[in-house]
């Protein structure tokens, strides 16, 4: 959200802090640092944007659920110098000014991230696309990770069904269709990508979403430097 | 003129020059891509970029006044040359600090955002998003787009968001 204390602010890019962009505002000319949303220099310094939930889906996945949604438009004059499609992949091969170089991780390895509570996760990607659902703690946060009909999509959820106790049994279904995903013995009911019930028991009701964030290890490892993971066990 | 004012006009301009090529100069050599930034030189070159235009267009002032006077004065034609010269470049240096290196010649920011339905845009079925869903409205940006711009200043659903990656 780019409303802070009642002021609408415009951003623009406006410089690299260890290759995690600074933003700067129009409105007050303070910096703002891409991934923690936090003014560090300037009028506003110490300030907070307020993250609203996304997902990185697959063109596919997105149009099957929001066939009236919109999509930003390319812009004619620099449509020839846009980026390949699998950009995050391409920029692995860049190399990273700071190093990490813990639990075998490198620097370019996509990770998963999770925040709650002040504790923080990397799920390795590559992981969590093989295994298609992961479930976990984060702190103290149960939470389930799992990978849409398209093999490619992720989303991640609070692993406990609201209205009922105890902890869910989420299966993974096999059929990579759209619409039923998973399956869970104690509801008896079947859960579609975007989180919700839509047979059994719990029908109708839909888990809580928990943001995730898509990043390069040593740029989470960087500013999550408490940071535990998930899925480095082979290394 | 004494020698001592001639000495101080000098002075002046060899001052003006510094600040202003620190003011344009430092930022970039801090905050450029492919380096390793420290918290501290990070700080105060933000910190320079943000009053670098004042400090170099006030040196340009200072720098243009001080050579008129050295000019004046009964110096050898070759050094009111360079003191002139010495002005000019701080001139140019003050445009120079005007100039955000990053925000119109690295990167391109999308100024006019524009949108339209899934069917009406080119993309592969495997093409990634950054999509949000705010009060019934949902949005996508698509990764080529994003790795190109990075930068998006939107308004979904009522609600103003800055999509960024």
């Amino acid at each position: 959200m780019r409303d802070v204390d009642g002021r609408r602010l415009t951003f623009h890019l406006a410089g690299i802090n260890n290759q995690n962009f600074l933003m700067r505002d129009e409105e007050t000319g303070s910096y703002w640092q891409q991934i923690s949303g936090t003014a560090i220099s300037g009028p506003l310094k110490g300030r907070q944007l307020t993250l609203i939930l996304s997902d990185e889906l697959t063109f596919r996945t997105w149009k099957a659920e929001e066939p009236e949604g919109m999509v930003l438009k390319p812009v004619v004059r620099y449509a020839s110098e846009y980026e390949a499609k699998d950009w995050d992949a391409r920029m692995k091969l860049r190399p990273a000014v700071i190093q990490f170089p813990e639990y075998g991780m490198q620097s370019r390895d996509l990770i998963l991230g999770i925040q709650t509570l002040g504790t923080s996760r990397a799920f390795l990607y590559d992981r969590v696309i093989q295994e298609k659902l992961v479930k976990g703690y984060v702190g103290t946060q149960p939470v389930l990770i799992v990978v849409g009909p398209d093999g490619q999509s992720v989303r991640a959820f609070r692993d406990r069904i609201p209205g009922v106790d105890g902890v869910p049994d989420f299966y993974r279904l096999n059929a990579d269709k759209p619409g039923a995903l998973m399956l869970d013995a104690g509801t008896g009911s079947e859960w579609n990508f975007q989180g919700c019930a839509i047979s059994g028991k719990a029908k109708g009701g839909c888990l809580e979403r928990i943001p995730m964030l898509k990043d390069y290890w040593f740029d989470w490892r960087n500013y999550n430097p408490q940071t535990t993971i998930w899925g480095n066990t082979t290394r | 003129m004494q020698r001592s004012d001639r000495t101080l006009w000098i002075f002046v301009l060899v001052a003006c020059l510094a600040g202003s090529l620190v003011s344009v100069a430092y930022p970039l050599y801090v905050i450029r891509p492919f380096r390793a930034q420290g918290a501290r030189e990070l700080i105060a070159a933000l910190v320079v970029a943000r009053y670098g235009p004042l400090v170099s267009a006030v040196s340009a002032l200072a720098a243009v006044a001080a050579a008129v006077a050295y000019w004046r004065s009964s110096a050898p034609l070759l050094w009111r040359r360079l003191a002139a010269a010495s002005a000019m470049l701080v001139c140019v240096l003050a445009v120079l600090a005007r100039v955000n290196v990053f925000e119109s010649l690295m990167f391109h920011p999308l100024e006019h955002p524009a949108f339209a339905t899934p069917s009406e845009v080119k993309l592969d079925d495997d093409d990634k998003l950054i999509v949000v869903k705010i009060g019934g409205s949902a949005r996508a940006y698509p990764v080529r787009e994003m790795g190109y711009h990075h930068v998006v200043n939107d308004m979904v659903g009522g609600t103003a968001l800055v999509a960024t990656y």
